[in-house]
């Protein structure tokens, strides 16, 4: 895994922070909504999937099947 | 590894052009209608005070101006010159049809200009200079509204542009 992936969810929290910003001041908060909550899809797709490994682990070193 | 910096380099470059493109847009609108109200100032004073041809009226109109704009009254006097059967409103529909990429109008200034098409030349000077007044007037509406939206949406769109390009980038990476 290594230290990248926390980078890149840096990375599109800043943009998807400044996303939110423009589109705020555009007068479009409905769109800027819209725009944080694809950003927390795409983090929540990266996330999900290392807890599923996690969960695979935690499994094999216990043997619980 | 360099093929890869090519390709987020080209993919942020695209993100910035898209941007400033679509700023572009948003910035062009009330230029052209600027251009607009002058041209169909100038109309009127050539109707009214000069009595020209409207082919001749429609060319003359629109000299000291350039782009779309002057296009659109040039490639319009053309088509009423070359063709006499055809009415004024045909020549706008036609040239406006023509010009559909470069002309960055939205819908109200065009049904404007088709509606003038459909008045200009049929009645006599005064009543085209007061229909050419109540145009001018209401694009003066619309250039407010156009100006309002480019106050909104040229930032906005530049910013979007940048970030998008970088998020495409972060998100393939």
């Amino acid at each position: 895994m290594g230290i990248d992936l926390l980078f890149k969810i840096a990375g599109v929290g800043i943009l998807i922070s400044v996303f939110h910003i423009a589109l705020k001041q555009a007068g479009k908060e409905d769109m800027a909504h819209l725009c944080t909550l694809a950003g927390f899809t795409v983090v929540l797709y990266w996330v999900v999937q290392l807890l599923g490994r996690l969960f695979s682990t935690v499994q094999d070193v216990f043997k619980l099947f | 590894m360099w093929i890869k910096v090519i390709g987020a380099l080209m993919i942020i470059f695209a993100g910035i052009s898209l941007g400033f493109i679509a700023a572009f847009r948003f910035n062009e609108r009330p230029r052209q209608i600027r251009q607009l109200q002058s041209c169909l100032t100038s109309l009127k004073t050539y109707i009214n005070y000069t009595v020209m041809p409207l082919p001749e009226a429609l060319a003359a109109s629109c000299e000291g101006i350039n782009g779309p704009v002057r296009d659109f009254f040039s490639c319009s006097a053309n088509m009423l010159a070359q063709n006499p059967m055809i009415t004024p409103q045909q020549a706008f529909v036609q040239s406006i049809l023509q010009l559909k990429g470069q002309l960055l109008l939205e819908q109200p200034e065009l049904d404007l200009l088709t509606t003038l098409g459909a008045n200009l030349g049929k009645v006599n000077c005064e009543e085209q200079e007061k229909y050419l007044d109540m145009v001018s007037q209401q694009l003066a509406n619309i250039e407010i509204e156009a100006v309002q939206t480019r106050d909104e949406n040229v930032k906005m769109c530049r910013y979007l542009g940048i970030c998008g390009g970088l998020l495409i980038v972060i998100v393939l990476v």
